[in-house]
């Protein structure tokens, strides 16, 4: 049912949870909402594909901006010291909210990006006016990296076999950087022509208005209820913050 | 439609590059990393476009690619002005005949670079603070242990190694440009230059 919500209502939803907690202090407001999408993702059934990766941000990014926000930032309750670093209570705190924030607007964009398959937010999107050009770019580019990305790999293995080293020093491995890229690049550019007439002749230039296959339902009322519930969310949290402040 | 409006007399071939650049962009960054070379080279798209159809195709690419990695990368997103700012600086070098030659072509690293370095680390003292994601940062870390200041070292941390990225990425843009054949060109809005022939000449 998750996934069948209107992908511009999911996207203003999901983007109203991530900017909640910025508002809230503390760290327990930007858990509960990982929690939360956590909780999305399991009950809209993609939770396989979220959860590994929303993990591994947390790996790579979020304990990162922690690491050194820790480390780095000065502070008067010094925690112990080790060599020149020497990490505070404030800097672990502070750190880790920044941190914990950040993972909120990462888990947000990583979970609409699982929920809702690119081609479907395209598809709702020229049905409120933008224009078939854009959304064939932005479509198209997906598919281009996943393709640009077979063939460097295609690429790599022949340069391989007729003796470039992709391994060892960084200096050998920078030399095989130009003969591999270069080439793949090169067709890339150069298959845009015949793409264009591919395209030309699908009439996609035509200036008269396209017609499609599929086409969406009219967003129903919980999903606006929802919406609406979110939206409230941001408000009373900035109204919570500006009373706090004064 | 304002996107219409954007690429309009950029000629037919212009959409078609865009997301190519993109590609371009995206795969370019995860060779880097597969080869575990230090840089980033991610913008070699964003200004082989840039050079060939403009600076506002450049710059949409060097958007578009931003945007795209964000979604895995949020932090990035602070630095679109930037990608934004690298095409429309291709663009307008290219127009000034920089990528003709392989000297001026390695000498127009040092723009990039600037932007780059210095913009780049304005923008990671003002949004970060002065700590963001990244190689980098670790750079910048070690650098205020040893008794620089925040802002001192984000900018000695972050110059040379855009030099170090942007060098290598202005001459594959040069290799490519060299490679492409001459068909290309007559198609792409500032094909004229690589042709040698004057504005408007090639549409």
């Amino acid at each position: 049912m998750i996934r069948d919500i209107n992908p511009i209502i999911a996207f203003l939803v999901l983007g109203c949870l991530a900017i909640i907690p910025i508002w809230i202090t503390g760290l327990t407001a930007p858990l509960i909402m990982c929690a939360v999408f956590v909780a999305i993702s399991l009950l809209a059934g993609v939770g396989r594909q979220f959860i590994p990766g929303y993990l591994k941000l947390f790996l790579a990014v979020g304990f990162i901006l922690f690491i050194l926000r820790a480390a780095f930032e000065p502070g008067s309750h010094v925690l112990f010291t080790l060599g020149p670093l020497t990490p505070t209570l404030e800097g672990a705190i502070g750190g880790a909210r920044f941190a914990l924030v950040v993972m909120v607007l990462c888990g947000a964009l990583t979970l609409f990006a699982a929920l809702m398959p690119a081609k479907y937010l395209m598809l709702a999107l020229e049905e409120h006016g933008l224009t078939p050009r854009a959304t064939y770019v932005l479509l198209s580019s997906l598919q281009a990296i996943t393709d640009l990305g077979r063939n460097v790999r295609v690429v790599m293995d022949a340069q391989k076999s007729r003796g470039i080293e992709t391994e060892g020093s960084i200096f050998t491995r920078s030399k095989a950087f130009f003969p591999i890229i270069a080439p793949a690049f090169l067709t890339a550019m150069t298959q845009t022509e015949e793409r264009a007439v591919a395209l030309d002749a699908r009439a996609f230039n035509s200036k008269t208005a396209h017609t499609r296959l599929a086409f969406f339902r009219r967003p129903r009322l919980w999903e606006y209820v929802l919406l609406a519930i979110a939206f409230a969310g941001v408000v009373l949290a900035i109204v919570g913050a500006a009373l706090s402040w004064l | 439609m304002s996107f219409d409006n954007a690429i309009q007399g950029y000629g037919r071939l212009t959409i078609f590059m865009i997301p190519i650049g993109i590609a371009i962009n995206f795969v370019g960054g995860q060779f880097a990393l597969l080869l575990k070379l230090p840089v980033y080279l991610d913008s070699i798209g964003t200004i082989l476009v840039g050079a060939t159809c403009g600076g506002i195709p450049g710059a949409i690419v060097g958007a578009i690619s931003n945007v795209l990695n964000s979604i895995t990368s949020p932090p990035t997103m602070a630095f679109g002005i930037l990608s934004i700012m690298f095409g429309l600086l291709a663009g307008w070098l290219a127009k000034k005949g920089v990528f003709l030659s392989l000297t001026k072509t390695l000498l127009s690293a040092i723009p990039f670079a600037l932007i780059g370095g210095v913009l780049g680390a304005i923008l990671t003292i003002w949004i970060f603070g002065g700590l963001a994601v990244g190689g980098g940062a670790l750079v910048v870390g070690a650098l205020t242990a040893a008794g620089f200041d925040i802002n001192t070292a984000n900018f000695l941390a972050q110059v040379p190694m855009d030099i170090l990225d942007k060098v290598p990425t202005v001459l594959v843009v040069y290799a490519i440009l060299k490679g492409m054949p001459k068909r290309i060109f007559a198609k792409l809005p500032l094909g004229y230059i690589y042709l040698g022939k004057r504005p408007g000449a090639a549409a």
